[in-house]
């Protein structure tokens, strides 16, 4: 997509965001997205926007993807995610069929485990097929309740579990809570393999999704940039607005350059290699944890309240490094690109 | 030199210790975190224990540490409930005293410190509350933000413009009052959905036409700031101790982790990178200790030195924030699923009250450039 294709759609994305998210982000935090919204994401063609149209998605290219995802992630990243998932997860997982189809509509519900590519050390409970049938528990879902859901059983296979399970909100309370983390408890649920190879696939879709990722980290510092320019104008501290004060100034500066520089790579990710998207990933994500602590401190204790809609930013930047992303991996992967061979594992 | 404390703190530090192993668990904290409700039983219990006596201030200090090693906002609740009692223990009168300190004391009240208002947090002397003297009253009309124990507590010291400064000096002028909290057209509104501390009670307070006796002026009227300030001085120290528990308390965590990484056979996956960063978190803990107990020992000798004061605050708030980020990055899904999460979102405040991060470097320049300057 050009750049002038990309400016066009970000618009849309803009208009979209403004009419449907801004005034409800703080209810889609406490409460989850609605269905309503997911259903207006799809007519808009933003939840399937990276499905084919033969499954009725919008077929859009990647770098048309990276914006969605991004601008709706300066709004809700927790909607961003949703966005994510049934684009990069689901659309490179399930067969291109009906099922597809309404989880690109809305229709159907999506959701996922991303363990054990994401962090295979933490306790993901038991999860078990025994002849036709799955049963057990598993931890670490993120998506939408009522529908379908992948995850990998205990022998490593990968599986679309379609009916028999819950989700229940027992997990932390840090991030995407509009979405909300999971756990999964299958009662004797009705299943398809998808991969005999669960983690490896799983692996592969997580490394799949650099520039995705690297697209909601810039849309999350963009969101709390912009929300702290716009504060850091109008709060007085010491009769002068907060602005005028060096530190502030220079400090929300140098983040907006960082932010617009890695915003131009973005646009340009047609042009870059797989090296270079994972290298924008890298900094993307650092560049999202830094923009939005000092966000929420220059909005002092309002910063603190989510009524301002930054400290969500806070949670979400630190949580896309450890949800939807494998850190330690992604280490080795960039250390084996800048030497050359294998490096950085002691 | 002697860096051990003596026998009866490292006592009084056992014995908050093992309070929080008996009181504190991480479902309760989740729970009280989840409902962001004030956990009143655990404050009567700490009462009862005899761990919260700010009589013994260097024995709070490290009870405050530890009990917010166990879990922050619980440890704050439990804590806290004393807050501004300073004020009246150093500047109000003797009828003062008897009338209020004692029942906060024992715990059978609670009270709060009304300073920050909706348009100004870090800005003290820039307040716009304003009690007007009418005989042998005042009357108070204004609002207060983001007040601890606001919906909850008895009464509060709270700062007031009383005069408009005609020297143009803003901190002229503010006087501290002790204020009922049940009085008429005084309304108290709990604030809901922070990022942390949820189980620490914070309210919006509007006054409106508020009338309090005269005699429930603390000190002199016009000296309320200098009230403030010292009492700063005394509560930030109590903060880094809060800050330096959240820190050593995700440390725990950390160690846990890696501990049980290594017993399962998997100390290969802890590489150098993550070694070293736990290395960072228990030396920046370390400093942050050395620094607060020595702001400690000068301010309960009564000689404070607000550079120190200054410094232990904003280091160790900046250590809380992060050694949590860290243990997150290294203990992943088990942190994230577990205590560390709450201890990330907690941590965060540490920066922000009590003076945030850049009034308290501030105030350390001011010091530092007038030592320089020869004291002018």
């Amino acid at each position: 997509m050009s750049i002038e294709e990309q400016d066009i759609l970000r618009s849309a994305v803009i208009e979209f965001a403004e009419k449907n998210i801004a005034n409800s982000a703080v209810s889609i935090e406490r409460a989850g997205i609605t269905d309503d919204l997911a259903a207006a994401l799809a007519a808009q063609g933003f939840l399937g926007a990276a499905l084919p149209a033969e499954v009725g998605g919008a077929g859009i290219d990647r770098q048309g993807y990276a914006v969605i995802l991004k601008e709706l992630a300066a709004y809700s990243p927790s909607v961003s995610a949703l966005v994510l998932i049934t684009g990069s997860v689901a659309g490179k997982l399930l067969k291109k069929d009906g099922l597809l189809g309404k989880i690109a509509t809305g229709e159907e519900a999506f959701a996922v485990s991303l363990w054990p590519a994401t962090d295979g050390s933490g306790d993901a409970g038991e999860l078990k097929i025994s002849g036709n049938r799955i049963t057990g528990t598993r931890r670490y879902v993120i998506g939408r309740p009522g529908g379908c859901m992948a995850a990998v059983t205990d022998d490593g296979k990968l599986v679309l579990v379609k009916s028999g399970f819950t989700l229940s909100d027992e997990d932390h309370h840090l991030s995407f809570r509009g979405l909300s983390y999971s756990v999964a408890t299958v009662e004797s649920g009705d299943y398809e393999v998808i991969s005999s190879n669960g983690k490896e696939t799983m692996e592969s879709i997580l490394s799949g999704m650099d520039l995705e990722i690297a697209a909601i980290a810039l849309g999350i510092a963009r969101g709390a940039l912009a929300k702290t320019v716009d504060y850091t104008k109008v709060r007085k501290t010491f009769e002068k607005p907060l602005k005028d004060y060096s530190t502030v100034a220079n400090n929300i500066s140098r983040l907006m350059s960082e932010l617009r520089v890695a915003e131009v790579a973005l646009q340009a990710s047609g042009d870059l290699n797989e090296t270079e998207i994972l290298m924008l990933k890298t900094h993307s994500t650092d560049l999202a944890k830094r923009a939005t602590k000092y966000s929420l401190q220059y909005h002092g204790g309002y910063g603190y309240i989510e009524d301002f809609g930054v400290e969500k930013f806070y949670r979400d930047a630190v949580g896309l490094t450890i949800l939807l992303e494998n850190q330690a991996a992604d280490g080795m992967r960039l250390s084996k690109e800048v030497f050359g061979e294998k490096s950085g594992y002691l | 030199m002697d860096f051990e404390f003596p026998e009866d703190i490292v006592r009084a530090r056992e014995k908050a210790a093992e309070f929080a192993r008996k009181e504190i668990s991480s479902k309760k904290a989740l729970m009280y975190d989840r409902q962001e409700k004030f956990p009143d039983e655990l404050k009567k219990k700490a009462f009862e224990y005899g761990i919260v006596d700010y009589t013994n201030p260097w024995s709070m200090l490290v009870t405050i540490e530890e009990l917010c090693r166990a879990d922050p906002g619980m440890g704050i609740a439990a804590t806290v409930s004393l807050f501004g009692a300073e004020v009246i223990m150093l500047f109000g009168n003797d009828s003062q005293k008897a009338s209020y300190l004692g029942a906060v004391q024992n715990g059978s009240k609670m009270m709060g410190l009304a300073v920050t208002e909706p348009g100004g947090g870090s800005d003290v002397a820039g307040i716009k509350t304003f009690a007007r003297k009418e005989g042998s009253k005042y009357i108070i009309n204004g609002s207060k933000m983001f007040i601890t124990n606001g919906a909850i507590a008895d009464f509060f010291v709270m700062l007031v413009r009383t005069s408009n400064p005609e020297d143009g000096k803003r901190h002229h002028g503010l006087s501290t009052l002790i204020v009922p909290g049940n009085l008429p057209g005084f309304s108290r509104t709990k604030i809901t959905g922070k990022l942390g501390v949820r189980a620490t009670n914070t309210a919006e307070l509007v006054l409106n036409n508020v009338e309090v006796p005269a005699d429930n002026l603390i000190g002199e009227e016009g000296k309320g700031f200098y009230y403030i300030m010292t009492f700063f001085n005394i509560s930030r120290a109590y903060v880094a101790a809060q800050a330096i528990g959240i820190a050593q308390g995700a440390l725990d965590r950390v160690l846990e982790y890696l501990s049980e990484l290594q017993s399962k056979g998997a100390s290969s996956s802890i590489t150098e990178e993550i070694q070293m960063a736990a290395s960072d978190i228990a030396t920046r803990i370390e400093a942050s200790r050395l620094l607060t107990y020595k702001a400690a020992s000068y301010l309960f000798q009564f000689k404070p030195n607000p550079t120190i004061t200054s410094m232990s605050k904003a280091y160790a708030a900046e250590t809380a924030v992060f050694a949590t980020e860290k243990a997150l990055e290294i203990t992943g899904y088990s942190g994230i699923n577990g205590d560390l999460e709450r201890f990330f979102r907690d941590a965060k405040i540490m920066e922000i009250w009590e003076g945030t991060s850049e009034i308290e470097k501030l105030i350390i320049w001011r010091n530092l450039i007038r030592e320089a300057r020869g004291g002018n």
